[in-house]
């Protein structure tokens, strides 16, 4: 038999190949799935069928978590995740650390986009608080219950002791002892998270999640920014500014920051700054 | 003694030169280069996914030779009839046993550090690379889980040859090990949960626990000899943890070969 048409037609068929694997991915994304119905057993069960690679399940679930998540981003509709689906990362995430529950990533997964996206801070805080249990050397992990407590629940008295708890960690950073105390006594939001998030970003290896934090650490620096102008333009005039301009033009401010996330800044008629991107970044 | 070593080596040279032993090394080559692959995209605890991947192919190695390599070396010479020419020598049957099992513990021994070089020249490797993301890692608990999980196969392969002793076929042989091994790596799970049915999603009769109570003495409870976890989150185990373990596998590992011989020495070889 001859080489060379041997050849040739094995290269073609290589070819056809490529484009049948192709087209055949692209079909299977537009399949039809199942909404609602996506059901993650429970992770004692998992534990149990998997033998004694139950740490590599783990690192399973996790990993179908993350590029869920990644995936996410690809989509052009709102909202970009629907509820069901935030149903099911959590119990995945759930699922992961109930069959290794000393693993850090899923307990920082769930923690940014529960929290963030989801607007499932309960959720985010039950998984945290396992973890923390677990990890008792690990002084992020109340950090981050901490922080949730003050900015999204607006329980500063649980978010101080969560800090206090985060400070008598080995290893933890000696600003949380005073964040604690300072939290326990008045109400500075947005300073106080602008010290949180920069303790946080530290702390975050991952460099998708960092530039996720940075970003917010940006925005919050924004709004920081503005509203000690806010403050100042108050002392000196005795009224709220009626737009955000006026402390540039009264000299207050050099310039207006810019909101990372697209959206302007503006003061409302209470003299509370806010963005107009702020309510898709919000929490539902 | 004297007549123990040469069955013995000729049991691990005839495992050795089984090209099924190649295999297994290719197969764990290839799911360490994987694993390694998949660990990268963990992005916080790296070393842990990394460990959890190494060890896992490890003891999968290992479990790859009991089932395929070291029931075949027993089998094969019931199957072939060449047992004849083996017990027309003047070697008692119990002898042929423990030969048997001394050369499948070598043979298991040399699979478990070759790929155990394997994994580690990989882990070292990553670490090189990527030393932020080992924050918990330890050597000596990774060798500590490679070394107990080979007791668990040894435990095993003494199993294997006790269902070999009385079984004719090396298919059924081969499926009596698989079950009991499935058997004893959930049996310690499975105890934990019946006996906290409030982590159970469904009822569970008394009937049930009192059985799974009665099972856990009887089958061997592998999941002892797992410390993979613990070994990738750098959580010692305790000294006298890991002594009991030992001596676990090894009065139950004497227990099945006496067995075996007992039975092997009744039995009418066809």
């Amino acid at each position: 038999m001859q080489r060379s048409p041997v050849v040739a037609f094995l290269i073609v068929l290589s070819l056809l190949h490529v484009i049948a694997l192709g087209r055949a991915t692209e079909e299977r994304r537009l399949l039809p799935k199942a909404d609602g119905s996506a059901y993650v057993i429970p992770g004692s069960l998992i534990k149990i069928t998997a033998l004694e690679f139950d740490g590599l399940a783990s690192d399973i679930m996790f990993l179908r978590a993350l590029l869920f998540m990644g995936s996410t981003y690809e989509r052009k509709e709102t909202p970009r995740v629907k509820s069901w689906e935030w149903k099911w990362f959590y119990d995945t995430l759930t699922a992961s650390t109930d069959i290794d529950p000393y693993f850090l990533d899923p307990y920082l997964l769930g923690n940014a986009y529960l929290t963030w996206g989801g607007g499932m801070v309960n959720e985010a805080n039950t998984l945290l608080e396992k973890g923390s249990r677990y990890r008792d050397w690990d002084w992020t992990l109340p950090l981050y219950i901490g922080f949730n407590h003050f900015y999204f629940l607006r329980q500063n008295e649980k978010a101080s002791m969560y800090l206090m708890h985060a400070s008598r960690r080995p290893g933890a950073s000696p600003i949380l002892a005073s964040l604690a105390a300072k939290l326990a006594y008045k109400e500075r939001k947005t300073e106080n998270a602008v010290i949180f998030m920069q303790e946080i970003l530290t702390r975050t290896e991952d460099e998708d999640l960092k530039k996720y934090f940075e970003m917010r650490l940006e925005y919050l620096n924004g709004v920081l920014l503005l509203e000690k102008g806010v403050s100042r333009y108050k002392a000196k005039f005795h009224k709220v500014p009626s737009n955000l301009n006026q402390l540039v033009k009264e000299r207050i401010l050099m310039a207006l920051p810019a909101d990372p996330y697209g959206g302007t800044y503006y003061v409302d008629s209470k003299g509370i700054v806010k963005s107009t991107s702020e309510l898709q970044l919000m929490p539902q | 003694m004297s007549t123990l070593l040469p069955i013995a080596l000729i049991t691990y040279k005839e495992g050795i030169r089984n090209k099924a032993f190649f295999g297994v090394s290719l197969v764990a080559l290839l799911l360490l280069c994987a694993g390694a692959l998949i660990s990268i995209m963990v992005p916080q605890e790296m070393g842990k996914a990394a460990v959890d991947m190494a060890l896992s192919v490890i003891s999968f190695s290992g479990l790859l030779v009991v089932f395929f390599v070291g029931i075949n070396l027993m089998a094969k010479d019931l199957d072939r009839r060449t047992i004849y020419m083996v017990l027309s020598r003047p070697i008692s049957r119990s002898q042929y046993i423990i030969g048997k099992f001394i050369g499948m513990l070598f043979l298991i021994v040399m699979t478990m550090l070759f790929v155990s070089l394997l994994a580690i020249i990989l882990l070292f490797l990553l670490k090189m690379g990527y030393p932020d993301r080992f924050e918990r890692f330890s050597w000596s608990l990774v060798l500590l889980a490679a070394f107990l999980s080979t007791l668990g196969l040894v435990l095993l392969s003494s199993l294997s040859i006790l269902f070999a002793s009385f079984t004719s076929a090396s298919f059924v042989t081969s499926a009596l090990t698989v079950v009991v091994y499935i058997i004893g790596q959930s049996l310690g799970d499975m105890k934990t949960l019946v006996e906290t049915p409030q982590s159970f999603p469904v009822g569970i009769s008394p009937f049930i626990v009192k059985l799974v109570q009665t099972v856990y003495y009887i089958f061997p409870n592998l999941s002892l000899f797992d410390i993979k976890m613990q070994a990738a989150h750098n959580l010692s185990p305790s000294f006298s943890y890991i002594v009991w373990t030992a001596l676990y596998g090894l009065f139950y590992t004497c227990v099945a070969i006496t067995l075996a011989a007992l039975i092997f020495k009744k039995k009418e070889v066809p």
